[in-house]
């Protein structure tokens, strides 16, 4: 790595460990929730990589929210127990269901998917176990030892420790052997598929994978709302991730759903004075961006921002 | 069960169904001819039903005018989303051009809410009252319902084999050889755009008369037509046909007996048969694996 991105990624890191003593607790909490949607804008990336686009974002992100809720209401687990509980229900749920939808090609897995997210909000909401519309009850605080999570600030550093650990497995897989295959399969599928690579399986773990760690996104958002509610679990929030990794830009896997993530969900906040024109100018905003910055912030800063800068400067 | 509910049931199944098979037919038109995912689909249907109720309400006019009303500005409104949104992230891809119609839909959900929100819209039954056969009761405005979505489905049938819906044809299957044989591209892609619009314009004003305009109905509706295209096969008109019809039946019964939870139930309903027919109802019963 050159000096510039290791001085680079050290600035960042100071910027962002400080950032707690420098915002207000109202943005705190907006920044928590944009780490939770950036972990699911970068499940999603990750799977469109295989050519899949997958609605199924907020279905699993319930599961697993739900999971940690209920062992540790019901089953006194403590919290730390039920990250990997709920990890490890997803991928078998999600197991059972993507056998059969796999195969089925890309088109059915998009359909797929919007469906599993509203099948999973309505039946959160209907099966009385679960608490129905209301809800869960509210889960204790987190503590490990002295430091109970009820300070958004520690809820803030345990995030940005979640989405490290996200991103660094989602690295590692990516430049390994998998990543290759994965990457193989998005760009020719039927070339990749000619050479031996097992499609199907590749396609599998990958959704898998994403399984996991959406699932682990949803318990972080217990530790910080303390409650599984079904109306968190939007088709609204499955469709939302597509946007984050479209505004960040589609060619950066790891980097472009956080910044997109960023500029999503603060968007909305910058336009709360306009009320209930919020949402049209939330939407007109986007389209603009689409159709002007294609190819999302990150394309713009490297095909647009650096060379024009690499002009000026030489 | 008593023969009178059961046929009233049967009714019901298949108004719905026939609205969901006009939504799912625009809806794979416009996926297949023009490879885009069209997510405000639903939305054309609710504000199709409110011109409708307004034209016929606030202006006073008769229904048919209504229907002609809620067409026309629906096929409008599909070709100015075109020029205006959608030819502009056509180069782009297909998530891009996905992504503009979900904010699209989210935008026209809120413009309307907020210039309709006090309006829950229902015209007055054309044909008021009920048809009696040997002492069963059944709603003719739910009738008509069913009537107007078949003559409007045969419409497109026919439709479909003129020189333009033949063109759209060709273009779905290989765009490149279409535009070879002299097919104009650019033409097509509005002209489809319109005619998907069209047809959700036109199953909000047959729905008009039987439930009320309201703000959600668009995706309601949308949700249950992508679970129609869904068992109907991904690009088969006539498999989204047979697929609303049943879906619709499903939802009409689930209804009676568990309510809210009928949604669950199609969507296990869906599953079912996904299981069994994976390619869709009158599709390939495998398709090649990994695609």
């Amino acid at each position: 790595m050159s000096k510039t991105t290791i001085g680079g990624a050290a600035a960042l890191l100071l910027v962002l460990i400080g950032l707690p003593w420098f915002v207000n607790p109202y943005v705190l909490q907006v920044l928590i929730l944009t780490i939770v949607y950036s972990m699911l804008g970068l499940a999603f990336s990750l799977t469109l990589r295989v050519g899949l686009p997958r609605f199924d974002v907020a279905a699993w992100w319930g599961v697993g929210a739900y999971v940690t809720a209920m062992l540790v209401l019901k089953a006194g687990v403590s919290f730390w127990l039920t990250i990997p509980a709920a990890g490890i229900v997803a991928v078998i749920l999600g197991w059972v269901i993507f056998k059969i939808v796999i195969p089925r090609g890309m088109m059915v897995f998009l359909l797929a998917g919007m469906v599993l997210t509203m099948a999973t909000q309505q039946i959160f909401a209907s099966v009385p176990f679960f608490g129905g519309w209301g809800g869960t009850d509210v889960i204790p605080f987190p503590t490990i030892g002295p430091i109970t999570f009820a300070d958004k600030r520690a809820v803030y550093f345990l995030g940005l420790i979640f989405l490290g650990t996200n991103l660094l497995v989602y690295k590692v897989l990516l430049e390994s052997r998998i990543g290759r295959a994965w990457t193989a399969i998005g760009s020719s599928l039927g070339l990749a598929s000619s050479v031996g690579v097992n499609v199907v399986r590749y396609r599998m773990a990958n959704v898998l994978i994403g399984n996991f760690f959406i699932a682990v996104a949803g318990s972080y958002l217990v530790a910080s709302t303390l409650v599984a509610i079904p109306t968190m679990f939007t088709f609204t929030n499955s469709i939302n991730v597509m946007m984050y990794v479209v505004v960040g830009g589609m060619g950066y896997s790891l980097t472009g759903p956080i910044i997109g993530a960023l500029i999503v969900t603060f968007i909305p906040e910058y336009l709360r004075m306009a009320k209930e024109y919020e949402p049209i100018i939330t939407s007109a905003a986007i389209i603009l961006i689409i159709i002007f910055i294609p190819g999302g912030v990150l394309g713009l800063v490297r095909n647009g921002i650096k060379p024009w800068l690499a002009r000026r400067l030489s | 069960m008593d023969l009178s509910l059961f046929l009233q049931l049967i009714v019901n199944g298949l108004m719905s169904g026939g609205i969901y098979a006009l939504i799912a037919a625009g809806f794979t038109l416009i996926l297949g001819v023009i490879q885009v995912f069209n997510f405000s689909q639903g939305q054309f249907y609710m504000l199709g039903a409110y011109c409708t109720f307004g034209i016929v309400t606030s202006l006073g006019l008769p229904y048919p005018l209504g229907i002609l009303a809620a067409l026309a500005a629906m096929f409008l409104l599909g070709i100015l989303f075109h020029f205006v949104i959608v030819q502009w992230t056509l180069p782009h891809g297909f998530f891009h051009t996905m992504l503009v119609t979900v904010a699209f839909s989210t935008m026209v959900g809120q413009a309307s809410f907020l210039t309709f929100a006090a309006d829950q819209g229902l015209v007055e039954p054309v044909i008021p009252g009920t048809l009696n056969i040997r002492g069963i009761t059944l709603n003719n405005g739910k009738l008509l319902v069913i009537g107007g979505a078949i003559v409007v489905m045969v419409v497109l049938y026919y439709f479909m084999k003129t020189k333009i819906g033949t063109a759209m044809l060709a273009a779905a299957e290989n765009k490149d050889v279409a535009q070879l044989q002299g097919i104009n591209a650019k033409r097509i892609f509005w002209v489809t755009m319109a005619v998907g619009s069209g047809l959700c314009g036109v199953a909000g004003s047959l729905i008009v008369p039987v439930l009320s305009a309201t703000n959600n109905m668009g995706m309601n509706a949308f949700i249950r037509s992508m679970l129609v295209v869904l068992i109907g096969g991904t690009g088969s008109m006539s498999g989204a046909l047979l697929a609303a019809f049943m879906v619709g039946i499903v939802e009409s019964f689930a209804f009676q007996y568990v309510g809210q939870l009928s949604l669950v139930a199609i969507f296990a309903f869906a599953a079912v048969l996904l299981f069994f027919r994976p390619g869709g109802l009158l599709g390939k019963p495998l398709p090649i694996p990994g695609q």
